[in-house]
């Protein structure tokens, strides 16, 4: 279920990160594990079809930048229409959420 | 092994499978190279040597050819559009021979422009997929021009027999090949159409080509031949919309089969020898570029040491 729940939430995810600041694919790994605590750990090859997936649907686009030591990084902008998709997403994620707690109660409740 | 050889021929393997066009495949390799050179160096600081941080960096990424398939499918999947334009010679020629559109000699100059117009439009804009049913046609009127010269008086059938046969055959050659670089797929979508051009060819039963340059031997069976040209469009079509791999080869030689069915079945001349031998020839045209693209592929690998 864990595996299910990761893989549907990929999208959301990335346009979330990426919605607060543009970032590359490693960095996003990168972030992805360090706030999740270790609970997102994505098989790392499948970041770029997603990413590559979102670009195509118009909802990110990506730039090639420099970092430090001049090397080159591919970096995923948000777009407009990325954004709301994004508000949507949240939306219904907290919809979900809000019901979700109203039927599983922690044990001690 | 050498660390680098070790990147380079998992860049390879994905590059290979990835069978996009050669930009955009290149900005995925350098993507893919700069993810493991930051996983690389991140694993190096916590004390691991750089043979072990390449190794398991590689690791981390999947294999090769998974990762590939799946950038694969995000990227050839074409839109209703694209899938569209891809089955319009197709349905064209369905249209052409159903509805009597355009009788007489005078349809081959028009369509001879119109491809072209086409094909030059699409090979400017990036050679997208739809382009290479397209292509297919466009060596028809090619076909037809030489042989037409093979029964003009004089030296002109031995001209044509010298010099323009061996130079179109080159052309055919260069250009399929070409494209088989890329994805041995687009090939077979160029050449479809001709069992289904040979197979009415036969079942007309006709001893002599000329002067028949306008196909009217496929008027013959319509509407037969429009459903024929239909079955392929829509296959390509399909083609198009489908992101797995293998499901696009099954639509492909389904279509095709199907083609050789009807026109057996429309032809009171062809029995099951004729269905068979347009079977054998669709499937070389889905093996043979398969074939070609791996000795291509061989050979770059010995060549790149």
């Amino acid at each position: 279920m864990k595996r299910e729940l990761i893989k549907g939430s990929i999208d959301s995810l990335l346009l979330c990160l990426i919605g607060q600041q543009p970032m590359y694919g490693y960095q996003i790994i990168k972030e992805l594990e360090d706030r999740s605590q270790g609970y997102f750990r994505y098989k790392e090859g499948t970041l770029y079809p997603a990413l590559h997936r979102l670009e195509k649907a118009g909802l990110l686009t990506a730039q090639w930048n420099s970092v430090t030591g001049g090397r080159q990084r591919r970096y995923y902008h948000i777009t407009e229409k990325g954004r709301a998709i994004l508000t949507e997403r949240r939306s219904q994620w907290l919809d979900f959420l809000t019901a979700m707690n109203c039927i599983i109660q922690p044990v001690n409740a | 092994m050498d660390l680098c050889m070790e990147l380079n021929k998992y860049l390879q393997s994905v590059r290979e499978n990835l069978r996009l066009d050669p930009k955009a495949e290149k900005e995925i390799i350098l993507e893919l190279e700069a993810h493991v050179e930051d996983r690389c160096q991140e694993m190096q600081k916590t004390g691991l040597s750089e043979e072990e941080a390449i190794e398991r960096a590689l690791g981390l990424l999947g294999s090769a050819k998974t990762v590939a398939r799946q950038i694969y499918e995000t990227h050839s999947q074409g839109t209703w559009r694209q899938a569209l334009l891809a089955g319009m010679p197709h349905l064209f020629f369905a249209g052409l021979y159903t509805l009597n559109w355009l009788t007489g000699i005078a349809w081959v100059p028009i369509m001879l422009v119109f491809i072209g117009v086409i094909v030059a439009y699409a090979l400017l804009h990036g050679k997208p997929g739809w382009l290479f049913p397209w292509l297919g046609y466009a060596l028809l009127p090619v076909v037809a021009a030489g042989i037409s010269l093979l029964y003009l008086p004089q030296r002109w059938p031995l001209v044509t027999l010298l010099f323009y046969i061996p130079l179109v055959l080159w052309l055919s050659c260069f250009i399929t090949i070409k494209f088989i670089r890329r994805d041995w797929l687009y090939s077979t979508l160029m050449l479809l159409p001709v069992p289904t051009f040979i197979g009415w060819y036969l079942a007309s039963g006709q001893e002599t080509v000329f002067p028949d340059l306008e196909l009217g031997f496929l008027y013959r069976f319509s509407p037969w031949t429009g459903l024929t040209f239909l079955t392929l469009g829509l296959s390509v079509a399909l083609f198009v919309r489908m992101k797995n791999r293998t499901l696009r080869i099954i639509a492909i030689v389904i279509s095709g089969l199907a083609s050789a069915a009807t026109i057996t079945l429309a032809s009171n001349r062809l029995g099951l020898a004729s269905f068979l031998g347009l079977a054998i020839l669709l499937m070389f045209f889905v093996v043979a570029p398969a074939f070609v693209e791996r000795r291509l592929q061989r050979n770059r690998n010995v060549a790149i040491p």
